[in-house]
């Protein structure tokens, strides 16, 4: 079997990861939701972080799985 | 504070597997109809919806969590045909819970039908603008004959076309970029059952000095998955001097691919 993001979720970028997981599968039907505004607000938080050249460096050595 | 908010990350129509592990974390099941739902109690010092709102500005606090969220719903993967739900949907009590299986019934098993023995590839492809435009010459029959006449011209000549060749090579990375993510695109949609096209990210969000020329998922077969991971392979040792960059990560749960309808 081939590897599985299990065992090496560490591995994907924060950005690959929130594409999913805030947008995406079942959406806005719980009773406490994130809102798009929210959404954007964590994006910007995101690109506060990315444009730190620190957090660049970090980002850019945590390579995603590439098969 | 008590934990009396239910997160939940997936529901699976078979009886899940849950280990020593995931119990000791609070995962739990909860069984509604024909589905198994997979929660945790949460407390509202985390997850009221104020609370939720505040921690969301905390980066370290969403990676946390939304790696927690991944690494669950892709443990459940190992045993069960998943719908993952997005990160932090929270229901304030069972019977709201119950009441949304319920209500969603038909769309669920629709969904559960839809991605059954599939698995959700993601491919990221970008392209170094610098390694076109050295070879854009091989690359485009334009560039080739313009800089055939510039050879040949007279240096003030020369110079002018030299000019018009810039404004060229900016038109035809372009062009080249637009085939490229094309063609790539075209290939793995024909090993796919189903694709879904993202936004191209700007550099500012991909930390990367290239272009991203193809932002795409693709819902593989289990049994076409070998056939993907090498054509990915065999791309990227074709078009790897061509100056494109593949980046394919999966399997993920099938995010991309869920469409829960209102109930008619």
């Amino acid at each position: 079997m081939h590897n599985n993001v299990i065992d090496r979720s560490k591995d994907f970028t924060l950005l690959e990861l929130l594409d999913r997981v805030l947008t995406k599968g079942v959406v806005l039907r719980g009773d406490i939701v994130i809102s798009v505004a929210d959404i954007d607000l964590v994006y910007l938080g995101v690109k506060l972080l990315l444009s730190s050249v620190e957090t660049m460096e970090r980002l850019k050595s945590g390579k995603p799985i590439i098969v | 504070m008590i934990n009396d908010l239910i997160y939940v990350y997936c529901i699976v129509n078979s009886l899940p597997e849950l280990d020593h592990n995931m119990k000791s974390k609070g995962l739990k099941f909860l069984i509604f109809d024909d589905f198994y739902v997979i929660v945790k109690y949460v407390s509202e010092n985390e997850f009221s919806e104020e609370n939720f709102k505040k921690n969301l500005s905390d980066l370290q606090w969403v990676e946390s969590n939304a790696r927690e969220h991944i690494r669950v719903i892709s443990e459940m993967m190992d045993c069960c045909t998943v719908i993952p739900f997005n990160f932090g949907t929270i229901y304030t009590s069972e019977a709201s819970l119950k009441k949304f299986v319920s209500d969603y019934y038909a769309s669920l098993i629709e969904n559960f039908h839809h991605i059954k023995g599939k698995e959700e590839w993601s491919v990221k492809i970008y392209c170094d603008r610098k390694a076109l435009s050295e070879q854009i010459d091989e690359l485009s029959e334009e560039a080739a004959a313009l800089e055939k006449q510039i050879m040949a011209s007279s240096p003030g000549k020369a110079f002018l076309l030299k000019i018009k060749k810039t404004g060229l090579i900016e038109n035809e990375i372009i062009r080249l970029h637009k085939n490229y993510g094309q063609k790539y695109y075209d290939e793995f949609k024909n090993l796919s059952e189903s694709t879904s096209l993202n936004n191209l990210l700007p550099k500012e969000f991909t930390g990367r000095e290239d272009t991203m020329i193809l932002n795409a998922t693709f819902l593989v077969n289990k049994n076409k998955v070998a056939d993907f991971i090498s054509t990915v392979e065999t791309c990227r040792k074709k078009d790897g001097n061509s100056g494109c960059f593949i980046e394919a990560t999966g399997p993920w749960p099938p995010f991309s691919f869920i469409s829960i309808k209102e109930k008619q």
